[in-house]
């Protein structure tokens, strides 16, 4: 089964939240768990991007590429990239990937690549 | 609501500091008291980011409070990210505006230094969105960099602006004792020469080296009182006239305009609407420049210049000491150093500082009004404070 | 009978290529010349170094009590095939590095020692030695370790070296790592830096004579602070001791 990253969609107004939120920001109906999964769409355009040369400890790699993507139904989220020469604009898609190792845990998120 | 002024400030060396942190917070405490005149405070804030997972201290202001033989003061630890200082400002004010404290000590302190730069980047690094960010390895410098890029992109901005701001801070720290840095950098140096790009390397394009703060251990301390008390004290009358604290989305990548800083647009509106002031009237002002790109966004988001033309008063040198509107005189957080929790007490000790006119070579002449920009999170909490001095 | 005892102890030095100076632009705009410092000089460096034995802070004492004895070793033909470069800022000492050639195709880096900070003089010390290793020696590749974190940041991470986890290092037996010619081609563009010829009167000022750091590393207010902090919390003494420092430092 191919792994998801999830938005958070409002039960009462529509409104799409990615990262989750308790809230929405859209009606900020206080309600509890009014909101449908619905997977991110995994292409988009590359908004900005870095590579990272001074990593945090848990990192064993010398440089780590990341970047802001607009996906194809306007929201965005964050991700690494393998891509060599990053540009403004180009398009990017996303598989969903070990982008983190703790110790004995796995950590999983989107990892972009040149469309 | 009660008027509050600043009767006494203190600060350490901004370095790396082998002392125990709660004696850094007493060490600073201690000359903001001397400095003020008093020996009893109602309350303690100690504003703090790190203790519990750098320092393995928790409940920092009972230690802080307990060191000054401060008892049975009230005390509290605040910890609101890098903007945890300017926060425990507003704490410290609101209890002397509501009346239920005459005289607060409010002391901001880090230690990052006892932990490995690695470790430390880490620990700045967990004030950003647990699953949307920090699983993919993001760090400050990141944010700043991609931030970077798109004004790089949309305003013209260029890697000399960066250097600019970064050699004229560092540059300022060589006149303020107490800072961190104090090491000259010149512009060939980091920028033009043929080894000035393993001089200056990137530590996150294109952010390099010099375009950040350093890593520092240090504190910061300033009492506030009612004007009362101020009057009693004798001190000069620095008062603070207005308080703006504004959030923003946590994760970087929701705002709508990924180059806009609302909430430094919002804190320093409101600060200015309470102060009845507005950009034109402030003599100094710190910046929160942890990375270079902040003091030019900010300087804009403030309200000094218009938007996108920060880099442009830069290159004219409206920020600099005898300019328009001196930005950061005393190196800032690239040059004076970044202990995090103290750095919004440091900014305030720096404006006071400047108020009473005890600059020396760095005093910026005749400044009555300065203004504070504590910048937390990536833009996600943000605390600005005007002050003035009453004659 | 002494005589001959001494041609046993000192060790058979090997022909080594001279290294060829230069220099380069630091940060703060200064210029730093690099070059070879021969047996007679070496004086000059342990008077620079002695002190920096009691900063007990950053590794710089165990990292200089270290260095003193390579030098001191080197000076009385007690260590073979060593060679120390200095870096030197208008005549005064910035850094010393050194190494040696354990065989004709192997070398070895010893420290690196920077006595002005924040201005990454270690990086390039660090560069110029492995230049001297790899293009005028012709070793194949070099053995490292490092002894603080600010070392193991520089040259493991910037350098991305290999691990030779089988062959204990000649300092302190910990396992090595290795900079093959390979990897240093990789970052010869980024990390290598450098013009040559010397002009002549920067040149002139460097050979003339090594001058001692007019802002070398000093010890903490109190040498003991790390370890008193263990065992005395509130550190009155400290802070008292601060306080004078400071009030100095301020009328200054």
């Amino acid at each position: 089964m191919a792994r998801e990253i999830y938005a958070y969609k409002c039960r009462l107004c529509g409104t799409m939240h990615y990262p989750f939120r308790m809230v929405c920001k859209g009606c900020k109906q206080n309600d509890f768990f009014e909101f449908d999964t619905v997977p991110l769409p995994k292409s988009g355009k590359l908004l900005t991007f870095t590579t990272v040369y001074n990593l945090p400890a848990q990192y064993d790699v010398a440089t780590l590429g990341l970047g802001i993507v607009e996906l194809e139904n306007g929201m965005r989220m964050l991700g690494q990239l393998e891509i060599d020469d990053p540009k403004i604009g180009m398009s990017v898609t996303g598989r969903v990937d070990v982008v983190r190792k703790e110790t004995y845990d796995n950590y999983y998120g989107m990892v972009f690549t040149a469309a | 609501m009660r008027d509050v002024y600043v009767a006494g400030i203190g600060i350490t060396t901004f370095t790396r500091l082998e002392y125990p942190l709660a004696e850094i917070a007493a060490y600073a405490s201690m000359m903001a008291l001397k400095d003020a005149g008093v020996t009893e405070v109602d309350q303690v804030y100690v504003a703090n980011m790190g203790a519990p997972r750098v320092n393995h201290q928790t409940a920092l202001a009972s230690a802080v409070a307990d060191s000054l033989s401060l008892l049975p003061a009230g005390a509290a630890a605040i910890e609101n990210g890098p903007a945890s200082g300017a926060a425990a400002i507003k704490a410290g004010f609101q209890a002397v505006a509501s009346g239920m404290d005459d005289v607060v000590l409010v002391a901001g302190v880090e230690r990052m230094r006892e932990v490995n730069n690695l470790e430390a980047t880490d620990f700045v690094a967990t004030l950003t969105h647990p699953l949307a960010e920090y699983t993919y390895g993001v760090t400050l410098p990141a944010h700043a960099a991609m931030f970077t890029r798109l004004y790089m992109e949309k305003y013209g901005v260029t890697e000399r602006h960066l250097a600019m701001v970064g050699v004229k801070n560092q540059n300022a720290a060589l006149n303020n004792v107490w800072a961190h840095l104090q090491q000259e950098i010149s512009m060939e140096g980091i920028l033009d020469s043929p080894e000035a790009m393993t001089n200056n390397p990137y530590v996150a394009e294109p952010l390099r080296f010099f375009d950040a703060c350093p890593v520092s251990d240090g504190g910061a301390a300033i009492i506030l009182v009612s004007e009362e008390k101020a009057k009693e004290l004798g001190r000069p009358m620095i008062k603070i006239t207005g308080i703006g604290q504004a959030t923003d989305t946590h994760a970087v990548f929701e705002r709508e305009e990924p180059t806009d800083l609302l909430a430094v647009r919002k804190a320093a509106k409101d600060a200015f609407a309470m102060a009845g002031l507005t950009p034109e009237d402030v003599d100094v002002a710190e910046l929160h420049d942890a990375f270079t790109i902040l003091e030019i966004a900010e300087s804009e988001e403030v309200g000094f210049f218009p938007k996108g033309e920060g880099h442009l008063a830069l290159e004219k040198g409206d920020t600099a000491l005898g300019g328009k509107i001196p930005i950061n005189v005393g190196g800032g957080l690239k040059g004076r150093g970044h202990p995090v929790g103290a750095t919004g007490v440091a900014q305030a000790w720096e404006i006071v500082t400047q108020l009473r006119g005890d600059g020396g070579k760095r005093q910026v002449e005749g400044a009555k009004v300065g203004l504070t920009l504590n910048f937390g999170g990536f833009g996600n909490n943000v605390v600005c404070l005007t002050f003035v001095r009453e004659d | 009978m002494s005589v001959d005892l001494e041609k046993i102890l000192r060790p058979v030095e090997s022909p080594m290529k001279p290294y060829e100076p230069k220099y380069m632009m630091l940060a703060s705009g200064e210029a730093v010349v690099v070059r070879q410092v021969f047996r007679d000089e070496i004086p000059d460096l342990l008077k620079a170094v002695e002190p920096l034995i009691h900063v007990e802070r950053d590794y710089y004492d165990v990292v200089a009590a270290r260095v003193y004895a390579e030098l001191l070793g080197y000076y009385q033909y007690r260590f073979q095939d060593q060679y120390v470069l200095a870096l030197q800022v208008d005549g005064e000492l910035a850094a010393i590095v050194n190494g040696r050639q354990v065989t004709p195709t192997l070398g070895l880096s010893l420290h690196t020692l920077a006595l002005r900070r924040g201005l990454r003089i270690g990086a390039h010390g660090f560069a110029a030695k492995m230049e001297y290793h790899i293009d005028a020696l012709g070793h194949d590749e070099v053995l490292v370790v490092a002894e603080s974190p600010i070392g193991f940041r520089r040259w493991m991470i910037e350098y991305k070296l290999e691990k030779r986890f089988e062959t204990p290092h000649e300092l302190g037996g910990v396992p090595s790592w290795a900079l093959t010619r390979e990897l240093f081609d990789r970052a010869r563009s980024k990390l290598v830096v450098g013009r040559r010829p010397v002009p002549p009167d920067l040149l002139d000022k460097a050979m003339d004579k090594i001058l001692p750091p007019s802002d070398p590393p000093t010890p903490p207010l109190d040498p003991l602070a790390a370890t008193r902090a263990l065992y005395d919390p509130t550190a009155t003494a400290l802070v008292t001791q601060r306080w004078e420092m400071e009030k100095g430092a301020q009328n200054a």
